[in-house]
C-alpha cells in the first residue's frame, strides 16, 4: 500500500540535489519572490479580512475554503507571536518542525535552539536553498483538495508523526555525515524564514518533512503524507489569498516548474510523481468538484437541512486516491450508488473489504503494525464516509475493529498478527451478524403463529430471515409489504417472500391506513437503534408504527446489537442523510422535471426518520425481546458496542 | 318502478367514468345543470312529481358512481330548495286565510302542534313554483362559483409570515388557498407530500412555485413524520365531510392526520359545502375504492403475479384527528358538521 520504491533511490540524492540546486536557483529565487509577494498579500488581506470584498463577499465559499481561510489566519497569528515571544514556547506545527530539525542539527553543530534560530533568521534572506525550496515548490503543486473537515485531528496526528520520526531521524542523523547534517541546517533555514512569512508557513512544515524524507525516506511515509496534505492545504490558502488579487495562475505554474526541474532530484521526483500523477488526475476532476459543490448547494437548499450535506456522487474522486485501497474504493463506490444498501449488508460488505485491507497491508519500515494499520484503516473510513455516511453498524464495526488492533500483541509476527484481525472480522460477522439474527429469529419464531398477518415496511433482510424461517416450520401466515417511493425496497422485500412462496399483500405506504386493520403484527427492520430509546430506520417506519398505534396494532422492531448507537437523537432533521433529489422526479411529463430550474421548488429526499419509543411495543434483540428505552442497558451489560 | 336515466345523466356519468368530468366542483356544476333543465322541463306539474324525478336520477347517479357523492348533495339541495319554495307559496296562498303560518315566531314554535306541520301535500300543483326554484338555483350556482373563492379569502385568518405548512396531493381549494396565503403572507414555506402513486402533490408544487417569496418542498409520502415536528399547519382538502364530521380524503390523509396529531399540529379541512354529505361511514371498505395497481407495481414485474396489490383511492380521517373545517361559509369545528347539515338538507330526504 504505501510507496514502495523510495527506498532504492535515497543515494543519489545529495549529489544529484546539488546539481539541481545550482539549475533551480534563479527560478527559484523568482519563486521566492512571489511567495514573500504572496505572503504580503495574504497578511493584508488578513487585516482586512472582513473588509475585503473580494475574499468575503463571497457569501457562498465552500466550508473548505473558510477552513482553509481559518488556518492562514491561525498561522500568521502564530508567526507573529513567535517574532514577540521566543520560539520555543510556541506549541504550533511549525514551531514542533523548527524545534525538530533544531533537534537534528544539534548533533552536528552543537548549538542551542535559540542560537541557532538568531543567525537563522539573519541569514535567510541571503540564501535560498534550493533543494528544499524545489521542494517546498512542489509541495505547491499538490492538489489541494485534500478534505479540510477533518483537519485539526489529523493535523495533531501528522505534527505527533512527524515529531517521531523526526526522532527517530535525529538518532541516525548521528551516523549521517556533515554534508547531509549541512543541508538540514538549509531546511531549518528555509523553515524558519517561512515562518516569518506566515502564509506559507505551511508549506514550510511540507518542506521541511520532505526534507526530513530525503534523508530518513523509509521511516517517515505517514509523516510525509501528513505533512503533505498539510502543505495541500496551505497551498491552497495560500491560492485563494492570490486570487483575491487576480494572479492566479502564479502558484501554479511556478509549481508547475518546480515539479519540472525537479526529476533530478531523484528521491524527491519520486515523491513528488505521485503527487504530480495525482494533480494530473485531479486536475480535470477538480472542475467536477466544483460543479459537485454547487450542486450540494442547490441541494442543500432545503433551509432545514442545510446543515446536512449529501454525499458527493462524482465517482472520480472516489477512484483516484491513491492510499484508497481497490476494494474500499470498490466499496465507496458502491455504497455512493447504492448498490450496497441496508445496514447490515454495508457491514458485512465493510468488513470484507476491510479484510482485504488487512491482507494487503504492508507495515512501513520501523513502524509498528498496529498503529499504521490503525492510520491506514482511518483513512479508508473517511474515504468511504466521504462517499456516504457511515451506517452505524459499519461505524460499530470500525470502532471494534480499532479496539481490537489496540489489543493486539506487539511481539508477534505481522502474517499472525493479520490472521488474527481476519480471524476477528469473521467472528464479527458472524457473531454479531449471523447468529444475532438466528437468536431473534428464533424469539420471533414465539410470536408468529397461524393466521397471522404481518405487516412489514420496506426491505430488512433480519425480517426476511424470519419469514423463511417461520415458513420452514409451516407455519400459515402472510406478510403485507409495504413500500414508499422513491426507492422502492419493499419490491426487492416482495420478491424475495415471493420466492420462498410466502403470500403477500403490498400497497404503497398512502394506503397503510386501508391494510392495517388485517395486520396482526408490524415486524420493522432498524438501521440503528438510539441511545434514548428512538428507532432509526429507512423513512416511513415512524409513519407505519404511528397507524399500527393508531389500530392497536403490536410493533415489533427487530434490531441486532450491533446496531446500537449511542447517540441521543429526538427528531430526525439534526442528524440524516440526504439522496438524491431527482429519484422523485417520475418520469418526463413529471411536474418536476426541471425543478433546477425553478428556484423556489425542491424536492426532498430524506434516508432515514426517528420513531418515538412510544410507538414501539418492543424491541427484538438476540440478547432479549425489550422495550425500547432499555437500550442503554444494553449498551452498558455489552460495553464492546457502540462507544 | 324502475327509472330510466334522462340522456343528460347517462352521458354524465360515462364523461365521470371516462376521467373527462374531474374534480369535485366541475361535477357538481354539470349535477347542478342537469337539474336545471329537469326543473325547466315540462315533465313535472307538481313540486311532488318534480321531486320524484330528482330522487330517481339522483339514484341512478349514487349507482353509477357510488365514490360521488356530491351528486346526491346537489339532490338534497334541490330536494330542499323544492320544499321550501312550495311551503312558501303555499304559505302566502294560505297569507289570508291564517297570519300566523307566515312567520316562524316564538309565539308559532310554543304552540305548533305536530300535526300542523306534518302534512304538507306536495301533490297540489302550484303556480310560480318553477320561476321561484329556477331563481332559487340561480343563487345555489352563484354559491358553487364563489365557493373557492370564499374559502381563500379566509386565507389570512388562518396563516401568518413565516409559517411551514404541509398539504397533500392536490386540491383545487387548497391550491387557491395557498396562493392567496403567498400573496399576503411572506416567506412561507409549503411541504407538499406527493402523494403517491399518482403523485399529485408536484403539479401543485409546480403550480405554487411560480409565486413569489415561498419555498416550496416536495417530500415523498414516507417522510410525512420525519417532517411533521417542524409543521405549524396541516392544511388538507378532502374528497367529502362525513356526517359526523368525519373525512373521506385522499389517500395518506389519515397518515397526516394522525402525525398531526402526534405532533398537536393544527389540522385545517377546506371544505365547501356541498362537499357535506350525510353519510356515516368509518370504515375503509364501506366507502373505498381501489385504483388501478398498475402504479404501484408493474404488472410484469415477477412478484406482482402472486402479490396482492391494492390502490386504494380513499382513506377515512376521524373526526377527532380534525382541528377545523372551512368552508365557504366560515369556519366549523367538526363536532358542528351535523348542524350544518341539518341546516342544509330536510330530514327526509338524507335517504333518497
Amino acid at each position: 500500500m504505501v510507496i514502495k520504491s523510495e527506498q532504492g533511490s535515497s543515494t543519489s540524492a545529495v549529489t544529484k540535489q546539488k546539481k539541481q540546486r545550482q539549475r533551480n536557483r534563479p527560478r527559484n529565487k523568482r519563486n521566492r519572490l512571489e511567495d514573500i509577494e504572496d505572503k504580503s498579500e495574504q497578511d493584508s488581506a488578513m487585516q482586512k479580512s472582513s473588509s475585503n470584498p473580494q475574499q468575503n463577499a463571497s457569501a457562498d465559499k465552500t466550508r473548505e475554503q473558510v477552513m482553509a481561510e481559518r488556518e492562514a489566519k491561525k498561522q500568521a497569528k502564530l508567526a507573529k507571536k513567535q517574532k514577540s515571544i521566543t520560539p520555543a514556547t510556541t506549541i504550533i506545527t511549525e514551531v514542533e518542525q523548527t524545534t525538530i530539525t533544531q533537534k537534528l542539527t544539534t548533533t552536528t553543530t552543537t548549538t542551542t535552539k535559540e542560537q541557532s534560530q538568531l543567525p537563522l533568521r539573519s541569514t535567510n534572506v541571503a540564501d535560498p536553498k534550493t533543494a528544499s525550496q524545489s521542494a517546498q515548490n512542489s509541495t505547491d503543486s499538490f492538489n489541494p483538495t485534500a478534505p479540510a473537515s477533518e483537519k485539526t485531528r489529523e493535523q495533531i496526528k501528522a505534527e505527533r508523526e512527524a515529531k517521531k520520526a523526526a526522532k527517530q531521524a535525529a538518532k541516525s542523523a548521528k551516523s549521517n555525515n556533515v554534508d547531509a547534517a549541512a543541508k538540514q541546517l538549509n531546511n531549518l533555514q528555509v523553515a524558519t524564514k517561512i515562518e516569518a512569512a506566515p502564509a506559507a508557513a505551511a508549506t514550510a512544515t511540507g518542506a521541511a518533512a520532505t526534507a526530513d524524507h530525503e534523508k530518513k525516506k523509509p521511516a517517515l511515509t505517514k509523516a510525509e503524507r501528513r505533512a503533505i496534505q498539510e502543505a495541500q492545504r496551505a497551498a491552497k490558502a495560500q491560492g485563494q489569498a492570490k486570487k483575491t488579487t487576480a494572479t492566479p495562475g502564479t502558484v501554479k505554474s511556478a509549481a508547475g516548474n518546480s515539479v519540472k526541474a525537479t526529476p533530478n532530484v531523484s528521491v524527491t521526483t519520486h515523491k513528488e510523481h505521485k503527487p504530480d500523477k495525482d494533480d494530473k488526475v485531479d486536475s480535470p476532476a477538480k472542475s467536477p468538484s466544483k460543479g459537485g459543490t454547487v450542486k450540494a448547494d442547490r441541494e442543500c437548499k432545503v433551509k432545514l437541512f442545510n446543515h446536512l450535506v449529501s454525499a458527493d456522487k462524482d465517482a472520480s474522486l472516489f477512484i483516484n486516491d491513491p492510499n484508497v485501497h481497490p476494494s474500499m474504493a470498490r466499496l465507496g463506490v458502491q455504497y455512493a450508488q447504492r448498490t450496497i444498501v441496508g445496514s447490515n449488508a454495508r457491514c458485512i460488505a465493510f468488513l470484507h473489504a476491510l479484510r482485504q485491507v488487512v491482507q494487503d497491508f504492508e507495515t512501513p519500515a520501523k513502524k509498528e503494525f498496529g498503529r499504521s494499520l490503525d492510520v491506514a484503516v482511518k483513512h479508508h473510513v473517511d474515504h468511504l464516509n466521504k462517499c456516504r455516511p457511515l451506517a452505524v453498524s459499519v461505524y460499530n464495526a470500525y470502532k471494534q475493529f480499532k479496539n481490537q488492533l489496540t489489543q493486539l500483541p506487539t511481539d508477534t509476527p505481522e502474517t499472525e498478527l493479520k490472521e488474527l484481525l481476519g480471524h476477528f472480522i469473521d467472528t464479527y460477522i458472524e457473531n454479531q451478524i449471523g447468529k444475532a439474527a438466528q437468536a431473534i429469529s428464533s424469539s420471533m419464531q414465539e410470536k408468529i403463529t397461524d393466521g397471522d398477518v404481518l405487516l412489514t415496511f420496506a426491505c430488512s433482510s433480519l425480517i426476511q430471515f424470519i419469514c423463511e424461517e417461520a415458513k420452514r416450520r409451516k407455519v400459515t401466515f402472510r406478510v403485507i409489504v409495504v413500500d414508499s417511493r422513491p426507492f422502492c425496497e419493499g419490491q426487492e422485500m416482495l420478491r424475495r417472500l415471493h420466492a420462498c412462496g410466502i403470500p403477500c399483500t403490498y400497497v404503497l405506504i398512502n394506503a397503510i391506513s386501508y391494510v392495517m386493520p388485517e395486520a396482526t403484527k408490524v415486524m420493522l427492520g432498524a438501521h440503528a437503534l438510539l441511545a434514548n430509546g428512538y428507532v432509526m430506520a429507512r423513512t416511513g417506519t415512524a409513519q407505519v408504527a404511528l397507524v399500527a398505534n393508531s389500530h392497536n396494532v403490536p410493533v415489533l422492531v427487530c434490531c441486532e446489537t450491533h446496531k446500537f448507537s449511542e447517540r441521543f437523537q429526538t427528531d430526525a432533521i439534526v442528524y440524516n442523510e440526504l439522496c438524491d433529489p431527482n429519484l422523485l422526479v417520475m418520469d418526463e411529463k413529471c411536474s418536476l422535471n426541471n425543478w433546477q430550474s425553478k428556484s423556489r421548488l425542491t424536492p426532498l429526499n430524506l434516508s432515514y426518520d426517528i420513531t418515538p419509543p412510544e410507538l414501539v411495543s418492543a424491541v427484538v434483540t438476540e440478547v432479549a425481546i425489550l422495550p425500547c428505552t432499555s437500550v442503554p442497558v444494553i449498551l452498558r451489560i455489552k460495553p464492546d458496542i457502540g462507544y | 318502478m324502475r327509472e330510466q336515466p334522462l340522456k343528460e345523466v347517462t352521458q354524465l356519468i360515462h364523461a365521470i367514468k371516462m376521467g373527462l368530468v374531474e374534480g369535485s366542483y366541475s361535477i357538481t356544476n354539470k349535477t347542478l345543470d342537469i337539474f336545471k333543465y329537469i326543473i325547466m322541463s315540462k315533465s313535472w306539474d307538481s313540486a311532488d312529481a318534480l321531486m320524484q324525478i330528482v330522487r330517481a336520477q339522483s339514484r341512478i347517479l349514487q349507482a353509477a358512481l357510488p365514490q360521488e357523492t356530491v351528486t346526491s348533495n346537489i339532490a338534497r339541495r334541490i330536494l330542499k330548495l323544492t320544499r321550501e319554495e312550495f311551503e312558501l307559496l303555499q304559505a302566502k296562498v294560505q297569507h289570508f286565510a291564517d297570519d300566523s303560518q307566515a312567520s316562524l315566531s316564538l309565539h308559532k314554535l310554543v304552540t305548533q302542534t305536530s300535526e300542523s306541520c306534518v302534512s304538507v301535500d306536495y301533490s297540489v300543483p302550484q303556480q310560480g313554483l318553477r320561476e321561484a326554484l329556477l331563481d332559487h338555483l340561480q343563487e345555489v350556482e352563484t354559491e358553487l362559483e364563489t365557493s373557492s373563492e370564499n374559502i381563500s379569502v379566509q386565507a389570512e385568518e388562518h396563516i401568518h409570515s413565516s409559517e411551514i405548512i404541509l398539504t397533500l396531493g392536490h386540491s383545487r381549494s387548497v391550491e387557491n388557498f395557498l396562493k392567496r396565503a403567498i400573496k399576503k403572507r411572506q416567506f412561507l414555506t409549503i411541504i407538499v407530500a406527493e402523494c403517491a402513486p399518482a403523485c399529485r402533490g408536484h403539479n401543485l408544487a409546480a403550480t405554487l412555485a411560480q409565486e413569489k417569496n415561498v419555498e416550496i418542498i416536495v417530500i415523498p409520502d414516507a417522510s410525512i413524520f420525519a417532517m411533521m415536528s417542524r409543521i405549524n399547519k396541516v392544511i388538507i382538502g378532502t374528497h367529502s365531510v362525513l356526517a359526523n364530521g368525519g373525512l373521506r380524503a385522499a389517500c395518506g390523509a389519515n397518515t397526516v392526520a394522525l402525525a398531526a396529531k402526534h405532533y398537536s399540529v393544527p389540522v385545517i379541512v377546506l371544505a365547501p359545502m356541498y362537499k357535506l354529505s350525510p353519510l356515516h361511514l368509518c370504515e375503509q371498505d364501506a366507502f373505498n375504492m381501489v385504483g388501478c395497481a398498475e402504479d404501484v407495481i408493474a404488472y410484469d414485474s415477477m412478484p406482482a403475479r402472486d402479490a396482492k396489490v391494492y390502490s386504494p383511492m380513499f382513506d377515512y380521517v376521524a373526526p377527532e384527528l380534525v382541528t377545523l373545517f372551512i368552508s365557504n361559509a366560515g369556519g366549523h369545528a367538526p363536532s358542528y358538521v351535523y348542524r350544518l347539515l341539518s341546516e342544509l338538507y330536510h330530514p327526509d330526504d338524507l335517504e333518497l
